[in-house]
């Protein structure tokens, strides 16, 4: 089948999916099993459960897990309070990755990806977060995916094995369209998860409304993409798009708990969180080299009250990265304002040189230079600024 | 049959360009393009089929096998270009500009690694950075470290200068513990020997 025509296909299907799931009036969901729960019978279930436990011990030693207490301890402090009962069930695990994803294994494996502290407004989104993946779990999404797929992919093999003995040709139908159901079986129990994550967002007291926010600013992020994805991000390849769930969780939380409040309170929990991890968080996201997004976020940050000093520092970073007609000038007003702000790093007085330093303004690129060392005497490019500063005074 | 032939002389363009075996790189002067480096013992050439993010005038040499350890040279990138090349269009691949210093040339050296071992499955970072001069061209050295998820942790040596406005790179990258050490003696005397062709 060629691409074009399955990409028709699946676009139907799930049109027909979705149309089936917003015509529905959404049935108030359970959890399916009891907090503390572990697989006793199915043998099916128990080899699942043992696979995923080998790939944790693998997770456990990543280089790529954050260490620092400060934001382990904020993390899972949500993940319980959201997870209430079933808070022991799970494993939390942060993972250094500047994409925004949050996934949940069967065995209560969670795995958070700190693109999304980065992407967050508030605790209430993360928390929003959280409880869709803490529904996925209490509702055995993951085994009932891993069932259906299994049995679907058996009987599509004999489909296929026919359809191969009367054509003689060998077509992958039968398997292609277990895939394409178990994708649309997928999406529904990303609806379920959305709905139940709310009502367990709103038990733990954080806002319900963050639930839909959470998506309409990835679909902002998306529009002011300089560079779109040709493949569809990890979230979105099994989830509901951004517009369609953000729609239908608005009205469903504007239903079951009233309108909006007004006013937005200032998140501390989470502005400490940024302001003292701020540094590795923005670079990791900054040598994605996606101008656009970049930008997106670092708005959001000046709004939320990040320390101007730290987000004018990556304003400066993202124009002097991306170095198009008169982004050095943005850069050094950006860099410029960082330096006159609270929590400016020293790299910045570093920039500001290189910077000044390519204007043909020696002086005081020679200024800044100096300004950076004192600031930072052990620096390990020091040679190098020490290099520019002889070699601007010979 | 003019078309005929045509087919036959792109056919052989392309199949002179895609070798499929290694091939060793003796030990003395060794031409890459536009540049030369001297190596002390026998390194492992590459079949561009095995690095196929790789310039089509880059090189790159192993001695323990790619994923354990190696020296790639690119000579000449000319302003607007890529350390790597993607069939992707999405995959937002950092390029030079001729008036870069050597701090977004660091900038640009971390971000193309980071799209080499894949956005979100790897995070890399540098120090170090520090003069140094390749025959006649003020150049400058500095160290990666890179931490790749189901991979080995790399570190990594790179030198680069800009010459006549193109970019010249050459950078050792090897496994952590043991095949950094074991090599990086080597790696650095071909990196720091480094010279434009005359």
């Amino acid at each position: 089948m060629n691409t074009g025509c399955h990409r028709v296909l699946i676009a139907t299907f799930l049109c027909i999916c979705s149309a089936v799931l917003y015509a529905a009036e959404p049935e108030p969901l359970g959890h399916l099993i009891e907090p503390g729960y572990t697989p006793e019978d199915a043998a099916d279930e128990q080899g699942l459960w043992l696979e995923i436990k080998e790939y944790e011990r693998s997770l456990n030693q990543s280089a790529l897990l954050v260490r620092q207490a400060e934001l382990r301890n904020y993390i899972e402090g949500i993940v319980c309070r959201v997870a209430a009962d079933y808070c022991n069930d799970f494993r939390v695990y942060l993972v250094r990755n500047p994409g925004f994803n949050a996934s949940m294994t069967a065995t209560g494996m969670m795995q958070i990806w700190t693109g999304l502290i980065v992407r967050a407004s508030s605790t209430d989104e993360i928390a929003a977060v959280f409880g869709h993946e803490i529904a996925h779990y209490t509702r055995l999404h993951s085994l009932q995916g891993f069932r259906r797929l299994k049995s679907q992919m058996a009987s599509a093999s004999v489909l296929d094995l026919g359809l191969t003995i009367l054509t003689g040709v060998p077509v992958p139908l039968g398997q292609a369209s277990a895939l394409l159901n178990y994708l649309a079986f997928n999406r529904q129990q990303e609806t379920e998860a959305d709905l139940l994550g709310v009502q367990l967002v709103a038990a733990a007291a954080y806002d319900p409304h963050a639930s839909y926010r959470v998506w309409n600013q990835l679909q902002q992020e998306e529009n002011a993409a300089a560079v779109k994805r040709e493949k569809a991000g990890v979230f979105s390849q099994t989830h509901p798009n951004s517009e369609a769930r953000a729609e239908y969780l608005l009205q469903y939380v504007s239903q079951e708990f009233g309108p909006a409040d007004v006013e937005q309170v200032a998140d501390q929990a989470l502005l400490n969180i940024l302001n003292n991890h701020y540094l590795f968080l923005m670079e990791d996201q900054l040598d994605t080299n996606r101008f656009g997004r970049t930008r997106e976020i670092l708005v959001r940050h000046t709004k939320l009250g990040v320390k101007p000093g730290l987000v004018n520092y990556f304003f400066g970073e993202t124009y002097r990265q991306r170095g198009e007609p008169g982004d050095r000038e943005l850069a050094i007003a950006a860099y410029t304002k960082s330096t006159e702000s609270d929590g400016s790093p020293p790299q910045t007085f570093k920039n500001l040189g290189y910077l000044h330093l390519k204007a043909g303004d020696v002086p005081l690129a020679q200024k800044y230079f100096r300004e950076y060392l004192e600031a930072q005497p052990d620096a390990s490019d020091r040679a190098m600024i020490e290099f520019y500063l002889e070699d601007q005074e010979s | 049959m003019k078309f005929v032939k045509l087919i036959f002389v792109a056919l052989g363009i392309i199949l002179s360009g895609c070798t499929t075996t290694y091939s060793l790189v003796s030990p003395g002067a060794v031409a890459v393009d536009s540049l030369t480096v001297q190596i002390g013992s026998g390194w492992n050439r590459a079949p561009s089929t095995q690095t196929r993010s790789a310039r089509s005038n880059a090189e790159t040499w192993t001695k323990d096998g790619l994923l354990l350890d190696r020296l790639v040279i690119i000579p000449g990138v000319a302003d607007g270009e890529s350390l790597l090349v993607s069939r992707s269009e999405s995959a937002a691949l950092p390029v030079f500009r001729a008036d870069m210093l050597p701090n977004e040339i660091e900038e640009l050296v971390e971000s193309s690694m980071l799209k080499f071992f894949g956005e979100g499955n790897s995070v890399v970072s540098s120090e170090g950075l520090r003069p140094y001069r390749f025959g006649d061209h003020v150049g400058f050295m500095f160290e990666v470290d890179a931490i790749v998820s189901d991979s080995p942790r790399y570190r990594g040596l790179v030198g680069a200068f800009i010459a006549n406005n193109e970019l010249y790179i050459l950078y050792y990258l090897a496994a952590v513990p043991y095949y950094f050490d074991k090599h990086l003696v080597e790696a650095q005397r071909a990196i720091q020997s480094a010279v434009l062709n005359q």
